[in-house]
């Protein structure tokens, strides 16, 4: 795997981070907030919550820079999953017990933003291929659960099979997913 | 289709962790998984698996401008004393060394008592500084025995890959004189420049930045302060 000028340069504002400058943090928020920002605000669908978890995902970030393990993840899926599991904890605090059905019903009706593959990687051409492997409204909503965070009832709703049925499905897709990707 | 409610009784397995990656786990199951992975090198493993084999599905979340205000509501929250002006000439950077330079004294004496003293028979005539930045892990301890050089220990701080730390005195709020780089990792003795010398005393600021490799370009700091103390009277 190259690594890019680019991703190099977020690398090192990163491990200046973990050094408490803030010139660096500064720099990386420049850098970085959009692309995040655009996370938080995919998953939350609500921008007055995505602008309270982008800071929040920024306070982790200057907390946490000395995890970031140069060489193990690309410096800015390592960014991306700080913001989307922020805002997977934001989605899951807020889910009732049981999923309100008009909430679900409402959901479905958004169409999924078709912004896919505006560069494919190697890795990137990989999953893609293995999605392809599986039947497309399942491979969609593996996508789903990922990019927006639907949970199972969302899903369940948007391609109106019961919930048991949904997790069933996305299970043996993940099989099936898996072996296609395996090393 | 058959055999799917057999499939839904299977021990947790490499779907449940890519369930648990994509985040369709019950608040519940999410934190139990949680626990399990933390203490289970494989299921570790498994996960990183599906967070780097996913993450090549990163370029598809579109950049969203984030709105001009959630910087300084950031920047307010997690450094609630940011300084505007240069460092240096900052006045509440002055007067706040000025306070605080008695209740860092006494910390530092403090813990000077609690260590053998490199050379107890030169603690007659001696300045000491104690460095040290808000939202900074880098702290020195600088002790000046009447001989022309500091002796300066790092009690904090790591190595930054690329960048060095260099040391500079401010004596009656002149710009700062660079007193070369430092290690973090070592303890140094810097001698006094004529210069330096010329003004030093109680009162001189000794403080420390991140700069680029060799020092900061042209004998002005460039980098952030990360460490920063007024020289006091033992």
């Amino acid at each position: 795997m190259t690594i890019s000028p680019a991703s190099r340069e977020v690398a090192d504002l990163i491990a200046r981070c973990a050094l408490r400058d803030r010139v660096a943090f500064r720099l990386l928020y420049e850098r970085t907030s959009a692309k995040l920002f655009g996370v938080v605000l995919r998953i939350l669908r609500d921008r007055g919550e995505a602008e309270d978890a982008i800071q929040d995902v920024y306070v982790k970030i200057w907390q946490r820079a000395d995890r970031f393990v140069v060489g193990q993840t690309s410096p800015i899926s390592w960014l991306v999953a700080v913001a989307r599991n922020h805002a997977l904890d934001r989605v899951r605090a807020r889910r009732p017990a049981a999923e309100d059905l008009d909430v679900a019903v409402e959901l479905a009706d958004e169409a999924p933003t078709p912004d896919r593959l505006a560069e494919a990687s190697e890795e990137g051409a990989r999953i893609e291929k293995c999605l392809a492997t599986l039947e497309p409204d399942r491979a969609e909503a593996v996508r789903g659960a990922y990019l927006d965070g639907f949970s199972y009832e969302e899903l369940a709703s948007r391609y109106a099979v019961p919930l048991n049925t949904m997790r069933t499905w996305l299970r043996r897709s993940l099989i099936k997913l898996r072996e296609c990707l395996a090393p | 289709m058959n055999g799917e409610r057999d499939e839904d009784e299977k021990p947790a397995g490499s779907a449940l962790v890519a369930e648990y990656v994509l985040g369709l786990l019950s608040p519940a199951e999410h934190e139990q998984l949680a626990r399990r992975i933390a203490a289970d090198p494989a299921l570790q493993a498994e996960r990183d698996f599906w967070s780097s084999r996913f993450a090549a599905l990163d370029d598809q979340f579109a950049p969203v401008e984030a709105p001009a205000r959630v910087w300084p509501a950031l920047e307010k929250r997690l450094f609630p004393v940011a300084a505007k002006t240069p460092w240096w000439d900052s006045l509440a950077l002055w007067r706040g060394i000025a306070a605080g330079a008695l209740s860092v004294a006494v910390a530092t004496i403090g813990f000077s008592l609690l260590r053998p003293a490199p050379d107890s028979a030169a603690l007659a005539t001696q300045l000491v500084a104690a460095l040290r930045a808000e939202g900074s892990d880098v702290q020195f301890v600088a002790l000046y025995d009447g001989s022309g050089a500091v002796r300066l220990t790092a009690l904090s701080g790591a190595d930054v890959p690329n960048r060095d730390y260099e040391l500079w005195a401010i004596q009656g709020g002149g710009a700062p004189i660079s007193m070369g780089v430092v290690a973090i990792n070592a303890r140094s003795v810097v001698a006094l420049t004529p210069e330096v010398s010329a003004g030093w005393g109680e009162g001189s600021v000794l403080a420390i930045t991140l700069e680029p490799k060799g020092g900061a370009p042209g004998g002005i700091p460039s980098g952030p302060v990360v460490a920063q103390g007024a020289v006091t009277r033992i």
